[in-house]
């Protein structure tokens, strides 16, 4: 039923609401939503990654509890086992009891 | 019944909390994808062939910036190819770290020692875990590599850039009589093959070529003459029209320049199609032909957006405001420019083609470049407008200089030998100049919607003011939100697209822009586009979200529910800022700001709050307050302090009444909650009205209180319970005083109830002889005696002057009795 036919004053204007509310979703999906990936540290210690993005390796430490973002679009990571995991950029890595997963 | 559900939930939960078979994990564990690692390293092997051939590649192709760039793209795919494959051992990686902590470390010197099932299975998950981490090293090398050759595409970009840039040609080689005989057996040389080609084409193909050109010259007529039909109001410029709008101007601009040239396009891409598809072009042949239409379209192009937006013939549909002459001389010289460069463009790709010598290039360039440049020096000169006394004026002077500037530094370019660079500035001032031309007229309309009124007098307006309840300010500031729109855009545009004609690479922009979407850090705190933005759309979503659920509530729910108007009220209040804090909760966390630094700066200020805006929150507070507790309701007939009257809106900050004197009075809630207030309609709407009779001594009290009484009882507005009561009230100095009291069912009609009452008592007593006694006054009798005139004079010189007109009238009167003696009868 188109906005105008709606009978009670309130109803036609979040009738007219709704279709800006509409557009505002469909403006939000058009815009995207660009992710990096992010680590995470649930320890009280520091601890280290060591990442290579865009012909570079990097220690990352981070500090008890701290989150950080990286790699953008795609990388390698060393984590604190040793293991080497490749990253595409939207996952979580979180570290707990000296033990990396990734979500 | 009972025991046989509860029998299958007991089941239900020992099934699903029995811990899993650690031999049936094993075994799954133990069929790992053999070919898993091979597979990735035999692709890991093809792609470091790959970039083995491509870094041979760079080395051959070190000149030709197109092929690095292609290079580049390519090798940017390797390296997304490898991450994929090292990708691809997540899982097992994922299954066999969890089997191993399942295994738990192999037992400590002294410890009993493990079975040999759980020790080899360890080793094998150990070694094959080494195994898929050295795959994964090499894919992580390979990235490593890829991303130094990408580095060095780049360094070799900037090399070549800087080289043709800085190169140095000597002129007197390249322009030595020599080139006129080289460029006469060049010419030969392409005469030939354009001859060759013809008259192979004409003896055997001249029935395809005529098809395929008739075919093509069809597709743009059609093109043509559609969009003449479709947009043929806008298309063209009315001559009669004195003074068209600015909008109206631009779409003719636009449209008179898109059809046409989308019709040359047409007409162009469709002959080549065709001509390829009867296989009649040759190699050489068809990239000429692909050059020249490439010309020929641009040219074609800037001609007619030159003409649309100076439009020399109708000096009313200008975009730009010059005199008409040097509209017509700007619309010669660009076309002029777009020519050489075309001409230029076409030339080199023959060049390339029929591997002409360096000295031609060289002359072709240089000669380009010239005429470039004293375009630009002539369109400097150029007088455009005119002043008030019709002297020609220059344009702005940064505008002047900066041509002169550009003009004067090709030209010294390519007499010095930097032929590279002044082809570069040259080509960069017609391309940049034509970006820059379409975003400053983008701008101008921008401007033109923003205006007042003028988005409700475009088609969309008229469309939109059609066909929505919209109303004309409404559509005003969608127009305003429309032309900052289309500012954004233009920047968003044509920013990328400048930096992409100076060479910048869509990586780097796009790096940019992803920087500024994800933030940009400044100390511990992120900034960022995206966040901001996310954040407000949440809040905005989360607001309409509240206000329709508080409009659904109340006009729905409470309205069906017979929910009284005064708790319908409060609820609505209070839902709706309860939903907007928590939207705003919502959208601040959604933007990137942690909230428990925001407790942080919160606990810091809240001193300095508390007593900064102490009134502010004992306000805010008390305006809880009276939601929650409900002293009165919208509505209400209300007295606090010397304000009285109807409650009209309740506020977070301030309550709203309108005295019956319909003065709005806005007071703040804290004096509602600290001082008395008096609700005349608190739990309902009954009420005592007094009335005061005085009567003289003497009169039949006990009458005068009978009389009263079936007055008040007669009353219809009156309640019989409580009942009326008539109250002699004093022995006053003048009257005994009689006070009428009654119970009203509504209040609010105590003013009808009194007049009505006061109007009996009168009637009745004056019809029982009854005295109501008023204080005597005393009447004064004042004799006011006339004004003396103040003005002698005056007085004088009017009665002068009445006299004369008195005479004058008297004279005159004798005078016509005089004339009528003297006339002699009429004769019969």
């Amino acid at each position: 039923m188109p906005c105008e036919m709606q009978q009670r004053r309130w109803e036609h204007r979040y009738c007219t609401m709704w279709k800006s509310l509409v557009a505002a979703v469909a403006l939000v999906a058009a815009i995207g939503s660009v992710h990096a990936a992010s680590a995470v540290n649930k320890d009280a210690e520091t601890r280290t990654l060591v990442v290579t993005e865009g012909g570079s390796k990097t220690d990352l430490a981070l500090a008890g509890g701290e989150t950080v973002e990286f790699c953008q679009n795609g990388c390698f990571v060393t984590l604190p086992n040793g293991d080497l995991e490749a990253l595409t950029g939207s996952e979580t890595v979180e570290i707990s009891g000296g033990v990396a997963r990734i979500k | 019944m009972l025991f046989r559900l509860l029998r299958l939930i007991l089941i239900l939960t020992l099934v699903v909390s029995a811990p899993p078979s650690f031999d049936a994990v094993a075994q799954g564990l133990g069929q790992a994808p053999a070919g898993l690692v091979a597979d990735q390293q035999k692709i890991l092997q093809s792609l470091t062939t790959k970039t083995d051939n491509f870094e041979k590649q760079i080395q051959q192709d070190a000149e030709d910036d197109g092929s690095l760039v292609d290079i580049r793209l390519q090798l940017e795919e390797l390296s997304h190819q490898s991450l994929n494959s090292a990708l691809a051992f997540r899982t097992r990686l994922g299954e066999i770290n969890s089997r191993l902590e399942q295994l738990g470390a192999a037992p400590a010197a002294g410890q009993p020692p493990e079975p040999d099932i759980v020790s080899g299975e360890r080793q094998a998950l150990v070694s094959e875990k080494a195994e898929i981490n050295s795959v994964i090293a090499v894919a992580q090398t390979l990235s490593i590599r890829i991303s130094g050759l990408i580095d060095k595409i780049g360094n070799m970009r900037s090399e070549l850039f800087r080289n043709l840039l800085t190169k140095r040609y000597v002129l007197s080689d390249a322009l030595s009589p020599q080139v006129f005989s080289d460029a006469r057996d060049e010419f030969g040389n392409f005469y030939k093959a354009v001859s060759s080609w013809l008259s192979f084409a004409f003896k055997f193909k001249f029935q395809a070529i005529l098809a395929a050109t008739f075919v093509a010259l069809g597709l743009a007529l059609v093109l043509l003459v559609g969009g003449r039909r479709l947009f043929g109001r806008v298309f063209e410029a009315d001559p009669t029209n004195e003074d068209p709008s600015y909008l109206s101007r631009l779409s003719v601009a636009f449209w008179s320049t898109l059809l046409p040239t989308l019709a040359v396009g047409a007409f162009l891409g469709s002959t080549i199609f065709f001509f390829n598809y009867y296989n009649v072009l040759r190699g050489d042949i068809g990239l000429f032909l692909n050059a020249l239409a490439a010309v020929i379209g641009v040219v074609f192009c800037v001609n007619r957006l030159t003409n649309a937006a100076l439009s020399p013939r109708l000096p009313n549909w200008r975009l730009i405001p010059v005199e008409t002459g040097p509209a017509r001389w700007l619309v010669r010289l660009t076309t002029a420019m777009a020519v050489v460069i075309g001409f230029n463009y076409f030339l080199s790709i023959v060049n390339d083609k029929m591997g002409s010598p360096l000295s031609l290039t060289i002359a072709r360039s240089f000669g380009a470049t010239i005429i470039v440049g004293v375009i630009l020096i002539l369109m400097a000169m150029l007088r455009p407008f005119k002043a008030r006394d019709g002297s020609w004026r220059p344009w702005p002077a940064w505008l002047r200089y900066t041509s002169l500037a550009l003009g004067l530094f090709t030209i010294v370019a390519a007499l010095l030998g930097y032929i590279g660079l002044g082809l570069f500035v040259s080509s960069q001032v017609v391309v940049t100049g034509t970006v820059l031309i379409t975003a400053y007229i983008g701008f101008l309309s921008a401007r033109a919607i923003g205006e007042e009124g003028a988005f409700a007098n475009t088609s969309v307006g008229r469309w939109l003011s059609a066909n929505s309840s919209y109303e004309d300010t409404a559509l005003d500031q969608l127009g305003l939100v429309v032309s900052v729109a289309i500012n954004v855009m233009i920047v968003l545009v044509f920013l990328p697209l400048i930096l992409l004609m100076w060479g910048f690479q869509p990586g780097d922009i796009e790096a940019w822009a992803y920087k500024l979407a994800t933030g940009i850090n400044i100390g511990s705190v992120t900034i960022s586009v995206t966040g901001i933005l996310s954040g407000i759309v949440v809040f905005v979503i989360g607001y309409f979200l509240t206000r329709w659920f508080q409009g659904w509530l109340d006009g729905s729910v409470m309205a069906r529910g017979k929910v009284d108007t005064g708790v319908r009220n409060s609820i609505r209040l209070a839902v709706g800022y309860a939903g907007v804090a928590l939207a705003a909760l919502v959208g601040i966390s959604a933007a990137g700001i942690d909230l428990s630094s925001l407790a942080l700066v919160a606990g810091a200020l809240s001193l300095g709050i508390g007593f900064g805006l102490q009134n502010v929150v004992s306000n805010f507070v008390s305006g809880l307050i009276l939601l929650a507790e409900r002293p009165f309701k919208v509505g209400d007939w209300i007295v606090a302090g010397d304000v009285s009257g109807t409650v009209k809106k309740i506020s977070v900050r301030a309550t709203e009444i309108e005295t019956f004197q319909r003065q709005s009075v806005i007071l703040p809630n804290s004096n509602l909650i600290n001082n008395a207030v008096g609700n005349w309609t608190h739990r309902n709407k009954l009420g005592r009205v007094d009335i005061k009779v005085g009567v003289a001594y003497g009169s039949d009290v006990k009458q005068v209180h009978a009389i009263l009484l079936e007055i008040a009882r007669s009353h219809p507005l009156v309640l019989k319970n409580p009942e009326p009561f008539v109250l002699f009230s004093n022995f006053g100095t003048a009257a005994l005083e009689f006070e009428i009291r009654v119970f009203l069912a509504d209040v609010m009609n105590g003013n009808i109830a009194q007049n009505d009452i006061r109007f009996a008592v009168l009637e009745r007593f004056s019809g029982e002889h009854i005295e109501i006694p008023s204080t005597p006054r005393a009447v004064v009798e004042i004799h006011k005696p006339k004004a003396w005139p103040t003005d002698d004079d005056k007085i004088e010189a009017d009665f002068a002057e009445q006299e004369q007109v008195k005479a004058e009238a008297e004279a005159e009167k004798r005078r016509l009795a005089k004339s009528r003696k003297t006339k002699k009868p009429d004769p019969d």
